[in-house]
């Protein structure tokens, strides 16, 4: 009888009906699209900050702010490689493991091509630390260092540009004249964001021992470090700058002498930073979606008041209070629902034609997963619930007495 | 069949009472057709109603085929009028977006009749009241004679003993108001028990009983001796 009912009441008035959908059709398209594109700008950053590193520390020897047993301030910071890799056997607690890198731009030839890129010196530590991670061929080993050996790991932009369609891996390049054979190949991978330099897809990455002999170079441009413990590090930091002080003369009060970057705790942050972004656009799209049914409660308390002598005809004939109730509810909620229904499908679509290739690395590629579509089901039932009981109750409690009259 | 004993119907407005109905008596047997008469605001709206199941008296007893129907609920009551009363209202009452079918066979779905059993008795009702090729058409479409015959049919779809008729004819032209009412004497000649409201003593000279009210009260119930013309009650003298 319901459905019957429900049919003739839905279907006969096209205009009614489609006036109360598309409130809940646009609430629900602008939640769901705002959650999907909140949860892959979320994704995508933490994908990009990856990018950079897991749990890691930059260090970039700086300038001295502070007079240090006899030592004048504003002296320059050195610390040289050597001291940089002693630091996990000095300071077995706190460092994990370690790389010195230097960087600058320098010529990069094979055959006719050639390009003005970061080449940056490490060691083999590095990979592990900053997700080097080889699509083809390895990076820099051990022997690599030891023996100075001219090996390049390229990242896959560069390989692109010099190599074309070709492998590179065991091929040669020259970097300032001198042949380097490739080595490995970087895999594609999102970063947003770097340091001295290029970022690492258009970088040449040589055995530091190998760029301090070839350059000349004695201290470096800065150092990575990973901490034992990620969620101490800025413990660690404080350790370290007690360490080096004494050996590169800085006081360990001087806050500038080294700048810091510091991975873990800015994770930590820009994870709180998302969860607030993603909490808020939730709750954008929920009022959305709350004024869409706010709207379907008023047009149909409206239909309530305009059907009243349909409602008294119906209490006359015999439809129990009940009855009423179901049908004005079953109405709203039919609407709701079919509106959310609708505005989801227009979103998903939107979401698949919609070009994103100029702003993928940025905002990521936003799709439907279970949670958005998990979320908006919960919020259109919920909100269903509310505007669908108001005016149905309101047609129940109908006097059939008042609505027959005149 | 229906016993009326001491009904009082009493409305309160903050401090103002009004007393609508003021100690009914009334007696209606199987088969009978009254005419309730009187000006307005004499109070036979508010018996209509009593008698309809649609409200409930302030004090009395309201026996309806020997059951008290006076202290019931509203869904209680919903199930009586449903089963054993039909309405028939002076301005139709049809739902305007449903077809002549769908009006006649609503109460049967408040009944949980079967779609097959629906559609035989509607069909038949429809060719009872003479409007079979309409059943498709909305009440927009049709005459104002033909809705009432719609609503009358609607009023018979559960078959109930009961007829109820609110000025049935108030709405319509003489013409279609004397086919109404050679339609409610048929069905009363089938054994229909008919109460119908009119101002109109023409139209009350169908009935074979006419009770008169006034100020609340029953003043005059008298046997329709001298019938209507057109339409000889079968105990007239003729």
């Amino acid at each position: 009888m319901f459905f019957k009912t429900l049919y003739r009441d839905l279907v006969r008035q096209p205009l009614r009906t489609l006036l109360t959908l598309s409130g809940v059709v646009w609430g629900t398209f602008a939640v769901v699209l705002l959650l999907a594109f909140g949860s892959a700008v979320k994704e995508q950053t933490m994908k990009s900050f990856r990018g950079m590193g897991k749990g890691i520390v930059l260090v970039f020897p700086s300038t001295t702010t502070m007079a240090y047993k006899g030592l004048t301030k504003g002296r320059e910071v050195r610390i040289t490689p050597e001291t940089v890799e002693t630091l996990p056997t000095k300071l077995p607690e706190t460092i994990e493991m370690v790389s010195p890198d230097f960087s600058r731009a320098k010529r990069i030839r094979r055959k006719k091509e050639e390009v003005f890129n970061t080449v940056r010196g490490v060691n083999v530590d590095y990979e592990k630390m900053r997700n080097t991670i080889p699509a083809k061929g390895r990076f820099l080993n051990d022997a690599d260092l030891s023996l100075r050996r001219r090996v390049a790991f390229i990242g896959y932009t560069l390989a692109e540009k010099l190599f074309k369609e070709e492998d590179p891996v065991g091929q040669q390049i020259f970097i300032e004249g001198v042949p380097f054979t490739v080595v490995g190949v970087l895999i594609h991978k999102i970063q947003t964001s770097n340091y001295n330099g290029m970022r690492d897809e258009h970088a040449a990455f040589i055995p530091w021992t190998t760029y301090t002999a070839l350059y000349g170079d004695k201290f470096v441009n800065c150092f990575i470090y990973r901490p034992i413990h990620p969620e101490e590090s800025p413990q660690s930091i404080e350790v370290l700058r007690n360490h080096l002080g004494d050996r590169a003369g800085f006081s360990p009060q001087d806050k500038d002498a080294l700048q810091i970057w510091d991975f873990s705790e800015m994770e930590g942050k820009i994870n709180i930073f998302l969860l607030s972004l993603t909490i808020f656009l939730g709750m954008i799209g929920s009022f959305t979606l709350l004024v869409g049914g706010v709207g379907v409660a008023s047009i149909m308390l409206v239909i309530v008041e305009e059907r009243r002598r349909e409602i008294g005809v119906k209490l006359a004939m015999g439809a129990k209070r009940r009855q009423i109730l179901a049908q004005f509810f079953l109405e709203s909620i039919t609407v709701i629902l079919t509106g959310g229904a609708v505005g989801f499908s227009m979103a998903a679509l939107l979401l698949k034609v919609l070009p994103m290739d100029k702003i993928k690395d940025y905002v990521g590629v936003p799709k439907l997963n279970p949670l958005v579509a998990l979320a908006t089901v919960a919020t259109l039932l919920i909100i269903g619930l509310i505007s669908g009981m108001m005016p149905a109750r309101k047609a129940a409690s109908t006097d059939p007495i008042e609505a027959l009259r005149g | 069949m229906i016993e009326l004993v001491k009904i009082r119907k009493v409305y309160r407005t903050g401090q103002v009472v009004y007393e609508a109905l003021k100690g009914i008596h009334m007696k209606v047997n199987p088969g009978e057709f009254i005419a309730i008469m009187g000006p307005s605001g004499s109070g036979k709206s508010t018996l209509m109603n009593l008698l309809g199941c649609l409200d409930t008296p302030t004090e009395g007893f309201y026996f309806l085929e020997g059951e008290d129907v006076a202290g019931l609920s509203f869904d209680q009551l919903s199930e009586i009028r449903n089963k054993k009363i039909g309405f028939v209202f002076q301005s139709f009452n049809l739902l305007l977006y449903s077809t002549a079918f769908e009006n006649i066979e609503l109460p049967m779905l408040f009944d949980g009749i079967g779609r097959r059993e629906r559609r035989e008795r509607v069909e038949m009702l429809l060719e009872r009241v003479g409007l079979k090729e309409w059943a498709d058409h909305r009440p927009t479409e049709m005459s104002g004679g033909q809705q009432q015959r719609v609503a009358i049919a609607r009023a018979l779809a559960n078959d109930p003993p009961i007829i109820l008729a609110d000025e049935p004819t108030g709405n319509l032209d003489s013409k279609s108001g004397k086919e109404i009412m050679d339609l409610f004497t048929e069905l009363n000649r089938e054994g229909k028990t008919i109460l119908m409201v009119t101002h109109d003593h023409g139209i009350a000279g169908y009935a074979r009983r006419k009770v008169e009210i006034l100020d609340g009260q029953i003043s005059t119930d008298t046997p329709n001796g001298f019938g209507h013309p057109t339409s000889p009650s079968p105990e007239s003298p003729v």
